[in-house]
């Protein structure tokens, strides 16, 4: 119930404040900070039945804190935040970097061909 | 030619372009008329060298605000297939040169369309902190709103 709630606050608010607002997620967060872990190793710590955890991670993984991996039956998740940031700021950069000259060149060519096909 | 893209250092740009192919590549491999769209206003672009064959030399100047003309772009084209495919890299300079500070290559193909041309340019990127260099090229490429707005009128008009 309680989730439920958060998960709808979480569309309208900052999911990364949120996600660093409950106890348990800034707990999973910070044994993330030194390391990838499956699910189940992070789950230990907790009094929590694994469903309810797992909200909880679904949760920090809407909010792009972390990421998980599914191999075998094994789920990992990772956290990785400032790289994550950092690359996809910079990766960004150069997407609208290549999307402006593809807009110019595509401008440039049907410009050229608009003067030399007189309508 | 098979290679793999890495979302996180890879980018690729696919647009149908409404010309003929043969329209669109002398737009890019027609030094004059790549001037005109490689580097936005108010920047002024000028082709150093735009030698279209493996090992050739790919060199452009920038002019911010009708200033003098900078550094821009050093690089070395890879591969060229007339009319389908330019590859180049600033990993090496004109003559396969290897350059001081490389950051990545460039595989531009072009491909017949039922409505022109397919234009697809994949970039892959170097992982490492030399992507501040290229994020400090990219800001004075001048690319954003303006080219953003541009796009959108042009699409609007059409």
């Amino acid at each position: 119930m309680i989730l439920s709630l958060m998960a709808q606050q979480s569309e309208q608010l900052d999911g990364i404040f949120q996600a660093l607002a409950d106890p348990t997620r800034r707990a999973v967060l910070g044994r993330l900070g030194r390391g990838p872990a499956s699910i189940s190793d992070l789950a230990k710590p907790f009094d929590m039945a694994l469903p309810s955890f797992m909200k909880h991670i679904h949760f920090l993984e809407g909010s792009g804190l972390i990421q998980t991996r599914k191999e075998g039956r094994v789920r990992t998740c990772a956290i990785d935040k400032q790289r994550f940031a950092t690359i996809e700021a910079w990766l960004n950069d150069q997407r609208a970097l290549w999307e402006g000259r593809t807009d110019r060149l595509e401008q440039f060519v049907l410009k050229t061909q608009d003067k030399e096909t007189p309508k | 030619m098979n290679f793999m893209l890495n979302p996180d250092t890879d980018l690729t740009i696919s647009r149908v372009i409404k010309a003929p192919r043969a329209r669109v590549w002398s737009a890019w491999a027609d030094a004059r008329s790549f001037e005109q769209w490689w580097i936005p206003e108010p920047a002024r672009c000028k082709v150093v060298d735009m030698e279209l064959r493996a090992g050739g030399a790919f060199q452009t100047l920038m002019s911010e605000n009708g200033g003098e003309f900078g550094p821009h772009l050093n690089a070395c084209f890879l591969d060229v297939v007339e009319g389908e495919r330019i590859v180049f890299t600033n990993a090496l300079t004109g003559g396969w040169r290897p350059a001081a500070q490389p950051f990545m290559t460039a595989i531009i193909t072009l491909a017949d369309h039922p409505d022109g041309t397919e234009y697809l340019a994949q970039v892959m990127h170097k992982d490492n902190a030399d992507r501040n260099m290229h994020a400090e090229m990219g800001f004075y490429d001048g690319w954003g709103t303006v080219i953003e707005q541009l796009a959108k009128r042009m699409e609007a008009g059409a």
